[in-house]
Order: structure tokens, then C-alpha cells, then sequence
């Protein structure tokens, strides 16, 4: 016995109020209605048993899925573009991803060549388990925000063209329920 | 696994879980109605998928992740009435059946504890789980999970008018 029992009998003698009356017609419906929906996902594949998932959750996923790999290729597309542009000596500068480069003599007055890609993570947020549409197991739900700066610079006239952006990824990571 | 859906088996777990997962539901949702909306699509998306009914954490894992999406989807809204609900719900969808004064007191006082105490405390006491089980449910550890149980109950203890 704890100094605390007295409260958690008193606690335990308040009764919830019981859900209302069509609250399990409405889940059996609903029991019926995904039951309905597997048959018709499974089609020919349909057994008896009722073992068997839905899968269209895996549609939802490989869409985010191909969001996510269609960014990715655009950074590095971008990414390698300004790496073919740059002049081949590197100078490891802080928290940059492409070093400032040396500039060569064939440079015209009128040319920006690349100077560097920096991208800050300044927010990350755990946002705990979900569920996405229909998923077999909670999924971690991480989101970051970021912010990418180009910089360009005209190494004749000393000019520089910086472009900003804010960028938000959410990346989504299987937990094991058990 | 072996919670095939049958409807013998689902409504024998769903009758004796669903007082306990709207009560716990009622934590995010405004109104009886939307925390029996936010059981039943956990219910019926646990069930789909079935999980085995004895990881209860998991279930109301599935709950609270549920009711916090529809809170989220529904802030606009929710701030809106915010104010209205919250002096209204006690009186016109009370979450307990209230007996006396001091079960009134009692409610009174569940109302003023913060929100990580009172999750574990319905899931403990009108939803009986161990430790083990809100510590997973909440992603906490079990010493927390206890910490906040036993916050909860001091609190409680404090609130009440001496008899």
C-alpha cells in the first residue's frame, strides 16, 4: 500500500461514461467496409482468411518515396552542376559544401562561376509515431527544415549573386511495435 | 497472429476497451462524438492490421496519434470553440457519471492537472496498463510513466477539499 490508495479507490469508483450505443455498429460497419475494400484489393488473390492487409498504403508510400528520390536527384543534379562548373583546386571552407574555387584566366567579365552551396538544418522536429493512411506499423515522423544558399561571384569585378531558399524534409522511419 | 477478425472476437475486445479509449480520447477531442470517431478509426485501423490486442501500448499508441492528427487538422476550428467547449463539455458531455459532491470534486480536480499527468492516469486507472505499457504508448520511459502517475495522484491529493 502506497500513501496514495486512498485516492485510486476513489479514483477507480468514478466511472467513465460508456461510449454511446452506435459506436459498435459504426466500428462493425466500418470492420465490413475494409473487409469489402481488401476483397476488392486482393481480387482473384482474395482467400478466406482474414490475414491478409491491404496494401494500398504502399501506393501513399512509393509516392513519398518518389517525392523524396525526385529531390534528392534535383540537389545532386544541382549539386554536380556546380561541381562541373568549378575550377578543379578545392579550399575546404566552414560549414560549406562546395569550397570557393580558383578562377582561371579564360573567365570573361561577364561570368559568375560558382562559390558555394551551404545547407543549414536549423530545425529539427521529432514528431513522434504515426500512423500514414492504412500503414501496417507506426512510422517515425522526423521533420527538418533547412536553408540552401547559392553564391556566385564575378572574380573580374568582385560582384556576387547569392540565392536563398528554405527547404523542409520529412523523412518517415518504420518502428518496430513490439 | 491471432487476432483474426471475426466479429465474435472484435466485439468482446472492443466492449471491454472502448469505455477506456474514449475516455482517454477525450483528452484531445472537444466533444464525446469526435473522441468516438478518433476510437473508432484506431480501433478499426489496429484491428486491419492485425496487431495482437495484447500490446495495448501500441493501440493507444494508435489512439493518441489519431486524436493528435485530428487535432492538428482541425485547429482552426478547435481554436475557435476552444473557449466554448471547454466550459461547456463538463456540464453538457460530462467524461465521468457522477455520483455525489465528492466524485464532483474529484473530476474538478482532474481538470486541473496538466495534460502528461492525466493521459497516464486514465490509462492507468480506468484503463488499467502497466507501466511497461504507457511507457510505450507515450515513448517514455516506465520510471517516467510512474514519476507522472504518482505526480498525478499528489496532485490530485492537494486539489481536493478536505472532507
Amino acid at each position: 500500500m502506497n500513501d496514495f490508495s486512498e485516492i485510486e479507490d476513489k479514483l477507480r469508483k468514478l466511472r467513465p461514461v460508456p461510449p454511446s450505443a452506435d459506436l459498435m455498429t459504426r466500428v462493425e460497419r466500418a470492420l465490413a467496409e475494409a473487409r469489402h475494400g481488401d476483397s476488392l484489393h486482393r481480387g482473384k488473390r482474395s482467400t478466406s482468411t482474414a490475414g491478409v492487409l491491404p496494401r494500398e498504403w504502399r501506393l501513399h508510400f512509393n509516392w513519398l518515396s518518389l517525392g523524396l528520390g525526385l529531390a534528392a536527384a534535383a540537389a545532386l543534379v544541382l549539386f554536380a552542376r556546380i561541381q562541373f562548373d568549378r575550377p578543379v583546386k578545392k579550399v575546404p571552407a566552414l560549414a560549406s559544401l562546395t569550397p570557393a574555387p580558383q578562377f582561371s584566366s579564360t573567365n570573361s567579365t561577364a561570368q559568375f562561376i560558382p562559390a558555394g552551396l551551404t545547407q543549414v538544418v536549423y530545425h529539427t522536429r521529432d514528431e513522434g509515431l504515426h500512423f500514414p493512411n492504412n500503414s501496417e506499423q507506426p512510422m517515425r515522423r522526423v521533420r527538418s527544415h533547412t536553408r540552401e544558399t547559392l553564391r556566385w561571384r564575378n572574380p573580374t569585378t568582385g560582384a556576387s549573386l547569392r540565392v536563398s531558399y528554405p527547404s523542409e524534409e520529412v523523412s518517415l522511419t518504420p518502428v518496430s511495435g513490439q | 497472429m491471432e487476432n483474426v477478425a471475426t466479429d465474435e472476437n472484435w466485439k468482446t475486445c472492443f466492449s471491454q476497451l472502448a469505455p477506456g479509449l474514449v475516455l482517454f480520447a477525450r483528452q484531445w477531442a472537444r466533444s464525446s462524438a469526435d473522441a468516438e470517431d478518433i476510437v473508432q478509426e484506431a480501433f478499426v485501423r489496429f484491428w486491419r492490421k492485425q496487431h495482437d490486442i495484447a500490446n495495448r501500448g501500441l493501440l493507444y499508441a494508435a489512439v493518441r496519434s489519431i486524436a493528435l492528427d485530428f487535432l492538428r487538422r482541425d485547429n482552426r476550428r478547435a481554436r475557435r470553440e476552444s473557449t466554448a467547449a471547454s466550459e461547456t463539455d463538463q456540464i453538457v458531455q460530462p467524461m465521468f457519471e457522477i455520483e455525489d459532491e465528492s466524485q464532483r470534486a474529484l473530476v474538478a480536480a482532474l481538470d486541473l492537472l496538466p495534460n502528461e499527468q492525466r493521459e497516464v492516469l486514465v490509462m492507468k486507472i480506468w484503463n488499467e496498463l502497466t507501466f511497461a505499457e504507457i511507457a510505450s504508448a507515450l515513448e517514455i520511459s516506465q520510471n517516467t510513466a510512474a514519476s507522472r502517475y504518482r505526480y498525478a495522484l499528489a496532485n490530485l491529493k492537494k486539489n481536493l477539499p478536505p472532507v
